[in-house]
C-alpha cells in the first residue's frame, strides 16, 4: 500500500509535474511534495522524549495536538546547529499522523514540470541524505533533491 | 449507499444497532439451549420473534437477502412451534441455526461498506428449506395445511387464543413524511402479536404494497384485535413503537373508553422515548444508565438468567414502566469527554495563572475551590456515562468457546468472574479481538488434547477456561486463565531459537522472559497451523491491540497447572491526577495513584546493598533508588540524592524510590497518547504512558511507574 502511494506520487510528477516546497538543510536545496505539508511554523519549545533515536527531537504542542518533531540534520547524519529565526518546522502528515521536520531555512514553493526531473540518485553522489531522495530536479540552473517523505519519516 | 432503500440512510445506525443486539441475544439463547440439548416453547417463541423482527426491519431497509434468510429461519421455527416435529439430530439443527445467525451478523458488519455487494444467501436458504422438508417428512401424514401455513404470516393463526376482552380497534397515524408506512404498520402488527390476537387490519395487504402506504397516510392504519392481557398492554406496545404520531381507540371492546384524555400525555412520553438522532457517523451506540442504580444495561443478559427475556426490554424498551435508558451516538460522548478535558486544562490555566502570583485573593481561592469541585464531579459523571460492564465482551466468548469445542473435540467449560466490572466503552471495543485470540489460544494450546491426559494429570476431565475481571485503584485487570498443561519453557526456547528470536544464550532466559518470547512477532509453537491459531500472529496481535488501548499483557504459567494471560488496562484513559516533577530541563508528570510519598532524604538514609545497588532506608524498610536522569539520560540539576527529591512510588505491589530534582506542583492532566511514530520506539516499555499539555501550553511526559520500576 505504502509503496503504491509513493509510486503514485513520483509518477504524477513525471507526468503532470506538481508543486514542491523548497528548503535548505546544510546549504543543500531539498524539496517536499506540498500535498503532504499541512503548515510551516517557526521553531517552538520542544519537550524532550527520552530513549528514542537522536533524530527525534521530542514533541511540540500545535493547537492542543502533541506532534513529534524530527531533525532533518540529524536524520541526514549532519551536526546540529543552533536554531535561529530562520529555523523552521515543516509539519507534514504521513499516514494520517502529523510529524514536524526541523530544517535550516524554507525558501519557496516551486512548480515542477515533468521536464525538470533528471533522474533518481545514481552512483557517484556522496550526499548522506541520498537514501531519502526519490527524485532529482534541475531547474533554473539549480539542483533540488526531492525527498521521499515516507522514507524520511517512517524509516 | 447503494445497498439501502432510498431515504433509509438515516435509519442505518438504528437498524445496525438493533439488529446487532438481536443477533447477540440469539447467540446467547442458542448457546444456552444447546447446553440444555433442546428448545422449550418460550425459547422457540423468542427465536421466532427475533427472526421475525430481523426480517421485517431488513425488508424495510431494502436488504432483500437478509430478509429472505431471516424469513426461512422464521419458517423453520414456525414448523417447530406449530407442528412439533420430532427432531432427530439437534446437533444438525443447531449447526444450521448457528451458521445462519453468523451469516446475518457477518452481513451487518459489511453493510456500511459499499464496495462489498450484498451476499447471496440462497444456498443457505435452500439448505434450511431442505431441512424443513426432512422435518416435515418425520411428522405423521395429514399435514396438508402445512404447505399453506408457512407462507401465511403467523399473526393470523392465533384466533383460537383465549380472549377475556371483546374485539377492539385502534387507528394509528404515523409521523408525517416518515415513508414506508406499510412496512412500519407490518412491524407494528408483528410487535402486537404477543399482546393480542389480530383479527384484521386495514389496509389488509401490507408487504410489497406501496398503495397501502398511501392509504395509511390518508386514512390511518386500523387494527382490529382481541387483547390477550387487556387493552392497556396493547396500547403500551403501540406507544413504545417508534415513529407513531398519534393513535385513537375506535372501539375499546369490553374495556372502558375513558382513556382518550390520557392519550396526549402518553404521547408526550412517547416522544421522549424515541431517539431523534439520525447521525450516520457511527453505528456504535451505548446504553446510558439514567442513574447509578441502573448501571446494568437492560439488554445485558446475565449468565444466571436462564429465561431469555432480556429481549423484551431491548426491543421494546418502554413496554415495562418508565423508560430509563436511551441510546446515544458514541461520537457525542467522545466530544463531551474532549470538552471536559479542555475545561480541566482551562481551569488550570485560570487558577494557576502567572498574573495572579503573589496576590492575596481569598475570595478567588474560595471560588476556585468550588470550581474545582464541580469540574471533578463533571468528570466523574462523564466517565461513568462511558462505562459499560465487561460482560458484553465476555458473553461473546461463549460463542467462540462453543465453536471451538465442536471443532477441536475438547470438553471445556467457560467460566466468568467479575463480569459486572465496568470499563470505558472505547476499551470494550478494543478488547474483543485480543480476548478472542487469548481464549482461542487457551482452548487450542492450553487445554490438554484429550480427557485422558487430564485424568492422568489428576485433573477433572473437562477443562476450564476462566475469564475474570476486577478493578484496582487505577487499573482494570482482565485475565484469561486455563487449567491446562501450562507453557513448556523448553519447547518455547527451542522454537524461538529455530526462528532466530533469541538474543542471548538459552540458559540466561528467565521464565518471565521466555513467556515474553511468545508475544514476539512470528512466534508460534503449534506445529500445525489450525483454523484458530498457529499462524504466528496471535499473541503478537494481542499485545499490539492491548497496547493500542493503553494496556499491557503478561503471561503467567505453571507446568501442569495452567496458564494465565493477564491484561492490565488503565481505568480512565483520559484524565489523571498527577504531580509534576522536574529533572534538569524536563518536566514529568507522575500519576498520583502510584505515589506513596515524597521525601527529602538525610543523614544515613542512603545505603548500598551487597551488589552495590543504592537503597533508601525509610522507617525500617529498604527501597531501591532509581535516578530518573540516569534512566533517561538527562542532565540533572542535582545528581546527589541528598539534594534532590525522592518520590516513593508503588506499582503492582512493588515499591521503589525515584530521584528527581524538584517538585513543581499538583495538577489534573488530560492524557494524550503518543503518536504512532513514537510508539514504534517502545516508549511505553520505557515508562512513558503518554503526554499532556499543561495550562501554559507546554508538554510534559506522563510516567508509567510500573514499567520504570519493574523493568529495571
Amino acid at each position: 500500500m505504502e509503496e503504491v502511494l509513493i509510486d503514485q506520487v513520483t509518477d504524477t510528477f513525471a507526468e503532470d509535474g506538481g508543486e514542491i516546497l523548497l528548503f535548505f538543510v546544510n546549504e543543500v536545496l531539498y524539496g517536499i511534495d506540498i500535498r503532504f505539508i499541512t503548515e510551516i511554523i517557526g521553531i517552538q519549545p520542544i519537550t524532550i522524549v527520552p530513549l528514542v533515536p537522536s533524530y527525534i527531537k521530542g514533541v511540540i504542542n500545535i493547537r492542543g495536538k502533541v506532534v513529534p518533531v524530527i531533525s532533518a540534520r540529524r536524520k541526514f547524519g549532519l551536526p546540529e546547529i543552533d536554531y535561529d529565526e530562520k529555523t523552521c518546522i515543516i509539519v507534514v502528515e504521513v499516514n494520517e499522523t502529523p510529524v514536524g521536520i526541523i530544517v535550516d531555512m524554507v525558501r519557496a514553493v516551486q512548480s515542477v514540470m515533468p521536464g525538470d526531473i533528471c533522474s533518481s540518485p545514481g552512483a557517484g553522489t556522496v550526499n548522506p541524505s541520498d537514501q531519502y531522495v526519490s527524485t532529482i530536479i534541475e531547474s533554473d540552473g539549480e539542483i533540488k533533491l526531492l525527498l521521499d517523505i515516507h522514507k524520511l519519516v517512517l524509516e | 449507499m447503494g445497498k439501502f432503500e432510498a431515504g433509509m440512510e438515516g435509519m442505518i445506525d438504528t437498524y445496525v444497532y438493533e439488529t446487532t443486539t438481536l443477533m447477540e441475544q440469539l447467540d446467547q439463547i442458542l448457546i444456552k439451549s444447546e447446553a440444555k440439548g433442546g428448545f422449550d416453547d418460550d425459547i422457540i417463541n423468542e427465536i421466532f420473534r427475533i427472526m421475525h423482527t430481523v426480517k421485517g426491519s431488513s425488508a424495510m431497509m431494502g436488504l432483500e437477502n437478509m430478509a429472505t434468510l431471516a424469513h426461512s429461519m422464521e419458517d423453520l421455527f414456525f414448523i417447530i412451534r406449530e407442528e412439533k416435529p420430532v427432531i432427530r439430530s439437534y446437533e444438525r439443527l443447531f449447526g444450521l441455526i448457528f451458521s445462519a445467525a453468523d451469516l446475518l451478523s457477518g452481513e451487518i458488519d459489511l453493510l456500511q461498506d459499499d464496495s462489498v455487494p450484498l451476499t447471496d444467501f440462497s444456498a443457505q436458504v435452500q439448505t434450511i428449506k431442505e431441512y424443513e422438508k426432512e422435518l416435515r417428512s418425520g411428522i405423521a401424514d395429514g399435514t396438508e395445511s402445512a404447505e399453506k401455513t408457512v407462507s401465511v404470516p403467523v399473526y393470523f393463526e392465533r384466533q383460537d387464543n383465549p380472549s377475556g376482552n371483546g374485539e377492539s380497534s385502534v387507528k394509528v397515524y404515523f409521523e408525517d413524511g416518515i415513508e414506508m408506512e406499510n412496512l412500519r404498520a407490518l412491524l407494528l402488527v408483528n410487535n402486537l402479536a404477543d399482546e393480542c390476537t389480530i383479527v384484521s387490519h386495514v389496509p389488509e395487504k401490507l408487504e410489497n404494497n406501496s398503495d397501502a402506504a398511501e392509504e395509511i397516510v390518508q386514512n390511518g392504519f386500523i387494527i382490529n384485535f382481541v387483547p390477550v392481557n387487556g387493552l392497556q398492554s396493547v396500547l403500551k406496545v403501540i406507544e413504545s413503537s417508534g415513529s407513531i404520531k398519534t393513535y385513537e381507540i375506535l372501539n375499546g371492546g369490553g374495556q372502558s373508553d375513558g382513556k382518550a384524555e390520557k392519550l396526549n400525555a402518553d404521547l408526550e412520553n412517547l416522544n421522549l422515548n424515541t431517539v431523534p438522532d439520525n447521525d450516520t457517523e457511527s453505528a456504535a451506540q451505548i446504553q446510558i444508565p439514567e442513574s447509578e442504580q441502573s448501571v446494568q444495561p437492560a439488554q445485558q443478559m446475565r449468565p444466571d438468567n436462564s429465561t431469555p427475556r432480556g429481549q423484551q426490554t431491548a426491543s421494546q424498551p418502554a413496554s415495562k414502566g418508565k423508560q430509563s435508558l436511551i441510546s446515544v451516538n458514541l461520537n457525542k460522548l467522545d466530544q463531551l469527554l474532549d470538552m471536559v478535558g479542555e475545561i480541566v486544562i482551562t481551569e488550570a490555566m485560570v487558577i494557576s495563572n502567572p498574573d495572579l502570583k503573589g496576590l492575596r485573593l481569598d475570595d478567588f481561592q474560595k471560588a476556585a475551590r468550588q470550581l474545582r469541585k464541580l469540574t471533578d464531579e463533571l468528570q466523574d459523571i462523564v466517565m461513568s456515562i462511558r462505562m459499560v460492564p465487561i460482560s458484553g465482551v465476555f458473553n461473546k466468548m461463549t460463542r467462540i468457546v462453543r465453536d471451538m469445542k465442536v471443532k477441536l473435540g475438547k470438553e471445556v467449560n467457560l467460566e466468568f468472574e467479575g463480569e459486572t466490572t465496568e470499563v470505558d466503552k472505547s476499551v470494550i471495543d478494543g478488547l474483543f479481538d485480543p480476548l478472542m485470540h487469548m481464549v482461542r489460544n487457551s482452548m487450542d494450546h492450553g487445554i490438554e488434547n484429550t480427557a485422558q491426559e487430564r485424568i492422568d494429570a489428576g485433573k477433572p476431565p473437562v477443562g476450564t477456561v476462566t475469564l475474570s475481571a476486577y478493578s484496582t485503584s487505577g487499573e482494570v485487570i482482565i485475565a484469561v486463565s486455563d487449567d491446562g498443561g501450562g507453557i513448556n519453557c523448553e519447547k518455547v526456547l527451542a522454537k524461538a531459537a529455530a526462528n532466530g528470536l533469541l538474543t542471548k544464550p538459552e540458559s540466561d532466559y528467565t521464565d518471565k522472559e521466555i513467556f515474553g518470547l511468545l508475544m514476539l512477532p512470528g512466534f508460534s509453537t503449534n506445529e500445525e497451523v489450525t483454523e484458530f491459531s498457529g499462524r504466528g500472529v496471535g499473541m503478537d496481535v494481542v499485545k499490539k491491540n492491548i497496547e493500542k488501548i493503553g494496556g499491557s499483557v503478561s503471561i503467567e504459567s505453571k507446568a501442569g497447572v495452567g496458564t494465565d494471560f493477564i491484561v492490565k488496562i488503565p481505568l480512565s484513559l483520559a484524565i489523571v491526577d498527577g504531580i509534576e516533577v522536574s529533572v534538569g530541563e524536563s518536566i514529568f508528570t507522575i500519576p498520583m495513584g502510584s505515589i506513596k510519598e515524597s521525601i527529602k532524604i538525610k543523614g544515613n538514609q542512603l545505603v548500598k546493598d551487597t551488589s552495590g545497588r543504592e537503597m533508601v532506608m525509610l522507617r525500617g524498610a529498604c527501597y531501591p533508588l532509581m535516578r530518573l536522569y540516569e534512566i533517561y539520560g538527562l542532565e540533572p540539576k542535582y545528581s546527589d540524592p541528598y539534594d534532590g527529591m525522592v518520590m516513593v512510588v508503588e506499582a503492582e505491589g512493588h515499591s521503589a524510590c525515584i530521584l528527581v530534582d524538584e517538585l513543581i506542583g499538583e495538577q489534573q492532566v488530560v492524557v494524550k497518547p503518543f503518536s504512532a511514530m513514537l510508539n514504534r520506539y517502545d516508549v511505553k516499555r520505557n515508562g512513558m504512558a503518554g503526554c499532556t499539555i499543561l495550562g501554559d501550553g507546554s508538554i510534559t511526559i506522563i510516567l508509567d511507574v510500573s514499567n520504570i520500576i519493574l523493568d529495571k
